[in-house]
This record gives structure tokens, C-alpha cells and sequence, in this order.
């Protein structure tokens, strides 16, 4: 099942690529169409019907999709400097403890009215919770906004959210993968923390090494070097059962204070762009639609309950900005669209036990991810229309 | 004038300038170099997109801006302004030019005009500060420094137009 062939290899990016012509053509997000492509042309669809056509979820696709969540989570590192969070920090933490405060327990919340363990619901928490940066950063510069007041507390936000989720990954990611005994789980937590550390303080005094270590003359050794880094610190966290993306979130955070983040956004950004395409494809290749369809339930219930409660933490955290109503409205619908960092929190939940974890919670946050992302762009579009609505039900309660 | 300055963390960073009318100039500058500009009327309205430039294209229109671009090309009649008086001027020698085979001793054009030779381009050469004995070639372009007046008393003279106006 390990044998893939090159023709496989070049279907799989040709898949890719007919998808993200296809979100451009119907004006929507890449992320949804690149797993809706991927759960087409894998063996749970097409493997039904033309099995020998089909593109394998061989361990050559992992790879891949683990270099793209790496990446993915080592932009954030990046992006992430604690001198922007302590610029702003009254209005990003308020505005991003308001967020918390109410769209986590809202999942854990639902988790447990589904007569799920602690641990299941925690992690609908944390997928319900995490709006997606890639999704509506694209979509704030597609629609003008990012020129505009709204786009500040909207990434202040989302500098919030990453944060948060770089620690709970770490943390569930130790309780999922631990043999289930609470003193096991506390010796995992107690690796990762170790190792976090340790990357931590790479991170505080090895400012001038990576300066060193990554003047590179040229593109081509340059690129190599910060991958090299970047795979290697994630996979050697991964094989001591500590997070991958945590690991390279550290690694990131690690380059961002040296004068190097500006060629590494400007030569590494397609890099992961063409791993991070390859991971949501393989979120879409392990996802049977079957098994999607019976979680509709719950998913019905979820995209009822979550998507006004991140409208409303949305819109206070807008006023926390001194947004006027009609812009803290479009903060509001901006952070519905949920994406790659809930992907990634079901790939961390398929790696535990028991069928909740193994295959209802991966197939429901393909699904929810879906319907948010579609929804959430969507909002985004056509805030214009609630906008009117809003300044029309204002001007009748004045007159 | 006043000059936001803010961190678009993801996406790059954002200046907003207050121009005299109350309307705010923002510059959006892409971690990939692209610049976006917006124009805001007041600062409660949406930002209406005005165009967006590459890097390499934004750098050039911004000095042009500053006042400081300028293209050298090569033609006869260039000239960049040191001060009010003084100017550098490029100019090519025609077949019947009357410094054709003259070294810059004979033609005595400092004396006579009142412009120095600084150097002269011969194809893909160029003699910086060419010496009394230098001889000037049809095709040469010489770079002068000198008056308003004398460049444009050498410019007619080098042409061979009659000087008939003053």
C-alpha cells in the first residue's frame, strides 16, 4: 500500500491544481475545494468505483502533508513576535480572551451534550474555537478590508488564536498520543514541556546563530537551510511524541526576530503553499463521505451554535477596538470561517483511540470545516446586505 | 502630516497618511512586495482601492515622487541641472560637427565657450577627464559642464548650426 507511482504522484497535483482553478471560477476559498478534490479522487470515492484510477493515501502522501503542516505552523512562528503582543496587548488579549472565553467552551460544551470523554470534547473545543488565519487573511485583502479599521482586531485576533493553539497543541497532543494512565500523560506533558523549553531558549539565545547559520548567498541554499531546519526540529519532536506543528511554530518564532524573516516570507511562501495544498488534499483523501454524512447530526447542531457565537465575540471585540456597529458586525463575520488549524487538530485527534476520536471527530471537522469555510466567506461578501439591515433597524429605533 | 504606522501581522503593514482634505492616503506593503494604495474620505468611510504597483515599480514611482528619478537617455539634447546656472549636458558629435578630428587643445573650447570637457562615451568607453591632446571622433559624445548660456552656445556651435540669434 506503500508504493506510489510517479503518474500518481503528478494526478494528485493535477487534482490540486483543477481545484484551485475551480475556487477561483465560483469566487470561493481553496482550502475546502482542495479536501472536497482530494475526498473525490480517493479511495473512499473514486477507489469505490475505479479503484485502479484512484490516488492511494499512501505514506508518500503523509510525508508530504506533514511537511505542509510543518510549514504552515512554522509561518506562524514566524508571523508571531511577542514585541506586537505586548504593543497591543490590552486590546489583543481582551479581545482574544473574549474569543476564547466563548467560542471554546461552547465546543467542549457541545462535546459533552454529545456524551463525549473530556478529552474527545476538549477537542471540538479547540476545533470550533481556531478561526482560520490562512482563509480570512485572503479574504480581508480580496474585499479591501485589510486597508480598513475592521482588519485590526481581526488579526489581533488571530495572533491571539495562534498562540493559544501552538500551547493547547502541545498539550493535547501529549494527552491524546499517551497510553491513557493520568501518570503517563503527566510524563508526556513533562517531555514536551522539556523539549519546548529547550527549543525555547534556542529560540531566546539563538538569535545570532540562525543569523550566522542562514546568511546564505544563495536562493537555493538559503531555502534548503530553513527547511532542512524546520523538518528536522519537527520531525525529531515528532519521534519523541512531542508535536510536529508545535515544534515548528518554535522554529519560527526562532527566525522571527532575525533579519531574516523577510527572505525567508518572500522564497518560502510558495514552498508551503504547495505543501499546505498536498495536506488539506490529504485531509480530503482519508475522508469517506459516508462516515461525513453520519456526523450530520452533530454537524448541524455545531454550525447552529457556533457560528452566532463567533459573530457575537466577533462584534465585542470590534467595540474593544471602538469599532462603530456596522464595522465590529463585519469583525464578526470575519472570524466564522474555520480552517487548516482545525484540520489539523483532527489529525492530531485520528492518532488517539476509540471510534470518536479515530473517525467521528476527523470526519466532523472535515465537514464543519467545509460548511464554515464557505459560510464564513460567504458572510464576509455579502456583509454589505446585513449592514444595511443593521443601519435601517438603528434608524428606526431613533426617529 | 501625520503617519500611521501598523503591524499587519500575516499579510505585511499598513501606513495611513492624513492628507489636507481629510481624506487618508493607506499604503498597504505586502510581505511579498506588492504595494496596494487606498484612498479614505473620512476616516469613518470604507477604503476605496486605487490601483496596486510590484515592488520594483513602487520604488521607481516613489522617487519620482521625491522629486529625485530621472532616466538618463541618451540623446542629444539631456542635460541635469547642478544649480540655477549650472548644467551637465551630453552632447553627440554629427560627421560635420567642427571638433571632427580636432584634439580639445586646437578646438579651444574652454577658452572660446566656456565649457570643460568632464568626459567623453566612444562606444562602450568611456574617457573620464580627457587630456588637451584628446581627439574627438565622429560618433563621441561629450559630456560638458559649463553655463546655461555656454552649454547652449557649445550645443549650436557643436551641431554647426550658424549662430545668428544674438
Amino acid at each position: 500500500m506503500a508504493a506510489m507511482e510517479l503518474w500518481q504522484v503528478g494526478a494528485l497535483f493535477i487534482g490540486i491544481a483543477m481545484a484551485g482553478v475551480i475556487a477561483t471560477r465560483v469566487d470561493l476559498s481553496v482550502i475546502p475545494l482542495y479536501v472536497v478534490v482530494g475526498m473525490l479522487v480517493g479511495p473512499n470515492v473514486l477507489g469505490r468505483y475505479a479503484p485502479e484510477f484512484a490516488i492511494p493515501n499512501t505514506d508518500v502522501v503523509t510525508i508530504l502533508a506533514e511537511i505542509g503542516i510543518v510549514l504552515l505552523l512554522f509561518f506562524l512562528g514566524l508571523e508571531f513576535s511577542l514585541d506586537r503582543l505586548m504593543e497591543a496587548k490590552r486590546r489583543i488579549t481582551g479581545a482574544g480572551l473574549l474569543d476564547l472565553g466563548i467560542n471554546f467552551p461552547v465546543g467542549v460544551g457541545l462535546g459533552l451534550l454529545f456524551g463525549w470523554s473530556l478529552l474527545e470534547s476538549v477537542l471540538l473545543g479547540g476545533i470550533v474555537y481556531i478561526s482560520s488565519s490562512a482563509v480570512i487573511t485572503k479574504s480581508l485583502i480580496d474585499l479591501g478590508w485589510i486597508a480598513n479599521r475592521e482588519s485590526e482586531p481581526m488579526l489581533g485576533t488571530l495572533v491571539f488564536e495562534d498562540l493559544f493553539i501552538a500551547v493547547y497543541l502541545a498539550v493535547v497532543a501529549a494527552l491524546v498520543g499517551g497510553s491513557g494512565g493520568l501518570e503517563s500523560a503527566a510524563v508526556d506533558v513533562g517531555i514536551a514541556v522539556t523539549f519546548l523549553g529547550l527549543l525555547l531558549a534556542g529560540v531566546r539565545f539563538g538569535g545570532p546563530l540562525f543569523e550566522r547559520l542562514f546568511d546564505a548567498d544563495t536562493s537555493e541554499l538559503f531555502v534548503l537551510r530553513v527547511l532542512a531546519v524546520a523538518v528536522f526540529v519537527a520531525g525529531v519532536a515528532l519521534a519523541i511524541g512531542v508535536s510536529e506543528a508545535v515544534a515548528a511554530f518554535f522554529v519560527g518564532m526562532g527566525f522571527s526576530s532575525t533579519d531574516h524573516v523577510e527572505r525567508i516570507e518572500r522564497l518560502m511562501t510558495p514552498v508551503r503553499d504547495v505543501f499546505a495544498a498536498v495536506f488539506f488534499f490529504y485531509i480530503g483523501l482519508g475522508t469517506d463521505p459516508l462516515l461525513v454524512a453520519t456526523t450530520v447530526g452533530i454537524l448541524a447542531i455545531a454550525v447552529v451554535a457556533t457560528t452566532p457565537t463567533k459573530i457575537l465575540s466577533g462584534f465585542y471585540s470590534g467595540r474593544i477596538y471602538d469599532l462603530d456597529d456596522r464595522r465590529s458586525l463585519r469583525v464578526g463575520f470575519g472570524m466564522v470561517t474555520r480552517g487548516e488549524f482545525s484540520l489539523i487538530i483532527a489529525t492530531v485527534a485520528a492518532t488517539g483511540n476509540g471510534p470518536v476520536m479515530t473517525q467521528v471527530i476527523p470526519a466532523f471537522a472535515v465537514g464543519y470545516v467545509l460548511v464554515m469555510s464557505i459560510l464564513g466567506t460567504v458572510l464576509m461578501q455579502y456583509s454589505g446586505v446585513f449592514e444595511g439591515m443593521l443601519e435601517r433597524r438603528r434608524s428606526e429605533t431613533m426617529s | 502630516m501625520t503617519v500611521y504606522e501598523s503591524d499587519l501581522p500575516g499579510v505585511g503593514k499598513k501606513f495611513e497618511v492624513e492628507l489636507n482634505d481629510g481624506s487618508q492616503l493607506v499604503i498597504v506593503i505586502h510581505n511579498t512586495g506588492k504595494r496596494e494604495l487606498f484612498l479614505r474620505e473620512s476616516p469613518d468611510s470604507d477604503s476605496e482601492k486605487l490601483f496596486e504597483l510590484s515592488d520594483r515599480l513602487s520604488r521607481q514611482v516613489g522617487t519620482i515622487m521625491e522629486g529625485a528619478y530621472f532616466q538618463p537617455i541618451r540623446t542629444e539634447t539631456i542635460d541635469t541641472v547642478l544649480s540655477d546656472e549650472t548644467l551637465i549636458e551630453w552632447v553627440k558629435l554629427t560627421a560635420d560637427s567642427p571638433l571632427v578630428g580636432k584634439t580639445l587643445a586646437e578646438s579651444e573650447v574652454r577658452q572660446r565657450i566656456g565649457v570643460s570637457v568632464v568626459a567623453v562615451q566612444r562606444d562602450d568607453e568611456t574617457i573620464s577627464n580627457p587630456g588637451a591632446d584628446f581627439a574627438a571622433e565622429e560618433g563621441d559624445i561629450l559630456v560638458v559642464i559649463g553655463g546655461q548660456d555656454a552649454c547652449r552656445e557649445f550645443q549650436r556651435y557643436v551641431t554647426a548650426e550658424p549662430t545668428t540669434d544674438e
